[in-house]
């Protein structure tokens, strides 16, 4: 049993949830997997007085193809991100970062939604969003809005969503028939939050390698380059420039962070260029 | 905050009267005396507590009682009754030696069940994913991996008898 007493609402339309968040203000929290708040809970670290679950709204599990990009819904799990046909096909580092989630049983429950809004800055969709491009919708009792995965992430669990909004859709460039993508992580142990990881996307004229747990979000880092280009020197480049745009990076293991974002922003884009467009 | 659910428990429809604060693993284990799911982190790592929900395992001490209203839950406890004659894959722990405290076994049994439903035929890599989110402290996992490939081989070919929804 958790320790404070809390309200608890599972409304089964989006817009009376979004009322709750309005008269809840700073006391409520969003239920939709629990991976990073039910622990949070039981540890004792967070301690709201309304949780407001989303797992009862139907309609919200969505995947659909909208012209150039790939949207999907805000109850979307990780196991369905991992595995479903359209995501893969068209957005395939999306799906191969959601398979290093956790594990089985955190992927059947955790959300993609749910690991933005949270942003803790090691998660494994956070640079390959940013590497995409993704935008986000944000919807509030008021109306919409959409915002650029870039913009999104502001700091360490700190993102553009006010209190009384939920982050309702993901989208996502469809990459080119001649994009190349792939992504790295360096864990302790399959599934734990990366030390560092990187999201590398090749198209048609540009380079764009994001890489993330070296700051309070990720980085990006874009540079033009023709297909049929010298590989070595771009992936020399990008490693050169990661390494440059870590230099604030503090803390005892600065220098293995920056030394590791270099190596696996080079593996992503090196894997990427490796592969069969 | 008390309210009242409606879940169905291995089988049999349930309506509970809980407070909020409770988790699904609580319920399972004192409310309805369901013991053979263990609570070994409350932080979604160890899965001593996984069960299925709605046909898919997940870390019950991660999720909320009130949050299950209408919803399915498996707990180990419906593998054999008698606990007696047990279910294969449970069979295939005990001639394989895949539990020493036991504690972790019913977790890993379930996820087991899991695997086996999507994978009928798994590599000793799959296995070995497929268990990553179940951990033990006793066995070195190397027994575990022989049961559940044991595991396979039994039930292959049989239908499980726990519904999994794709």
């Amino acid at each position: 049993m958790l320790s404070r007493e809390f309200d608890f609402f599972a409304p089964s339309e989006l817009g009376e949830a979004l009322s709750v968040l309005r008269d809840s203000g700073d006391d409520a929290k969003v239920l939709a997997g629990g991976m990073s708040l039910m622990p949070m809970m039981n540890l004792g670290l967070v301690r709201p007085r309304v949780v407001l679950s989303l797992n009862h709204i139907d309609g919200l599990d969505y995947v659909r193809e909208d012209g150039n990009s790939i949207s999907f819904g805000a109850l979307v799990r990780h196991y369905q991100v991992a595995s479903h046909p359209t995501i893969r096909r068209f957005c395939p580092m999306l799906a191969e970062a959601a398979a290093h989630i956790g594990d089985v049983q955190v992927r059947h429950r955790g959300t993609a939604a749910g690991s933005i809004a949270h942003a803790d800055p090691a998660a494994d969709y956070l640079p390959v969003l940013i590497a995409y491009g993704a935008t986000f919708t944000l919807r509030s009792s008021t109306g919409d809005r959409q915002i650029t995965a870039e913009d999104f992430f502001v700091d360490f669990m700190t993102t553009a969503l006010s209190p009384d909004e939920l982050l309702v859709e993901i989208s996502v460039p469809k990459e080119s028939n001649v994009a190349r993508s792939a992504y790295r992580k360096l864990a302790r142990l399959e599934g734990s939050f990366a030390i560092v990881n990187a999201g590398a996307v090749i198209d048609r004229s540009t380079v764009r390698v994001a890489v993330g747990g070296v700051g309070g979000r990720p980085i990006l880092i874009e540079q033009p380059w023709e297909i049929g280009g010298s590989e070595g020197s771009v992936v020399a480049q990008i490693g050169q420039l990661v390494y440059e745009a870590t230099k604030g990076v503090v803390g005892e293991d600065a220098d293995y962070k920056r030394s590791v974002a270099r190596t696996f922003s080079e593996r992503a884009l090196r894997a990427a260029l490796t592969k069969a467009s | 905050m008390e309210l009242p659910i409606n879940v169905t428990v291995n089988g049999t429809a349930r309506k509970l009267r809980i407070d909020s604060r409770t988790t699904l693993v609580d319920l399972i284990r004192e409310h309805l005396g369901l013991t053979g799911t263990h609570i070994g982190c409350t932080t979604g790592n160890c899965g001593a507590c996984t069960v299925f929900l709605n046909g898919r395992t997940v870390k019950s001490c991660c999720v909320l009682a009130a949050d299950v209203d209408g919803g399915e839950v498996t707990t180990i406890e419906v593998l054999s009754e008698s606990g007696r004659e047990l279910h294969p894959v449970q069979q295939a722990f005990v001639d394989h030696q895949g539990l020493q405290c036991g504690f972790c076994t019913p977790g890993m049994i379930l996820s087991t069940l899991q695997l086996l439903a999507e994978n009928p035929n798994p590599s000793e890599d799959e296995i070995r994913h497929g268990i990553v989110g179940n951990l033990c402290r006793c066995t070195g996992y190397q027994f575990i991996i022989d049961s559940i490939r044991a595991a396979a081989e039994s039930v292959r070919g049989r239908p499980t008898e726990i519904a999994v929804r794709k």
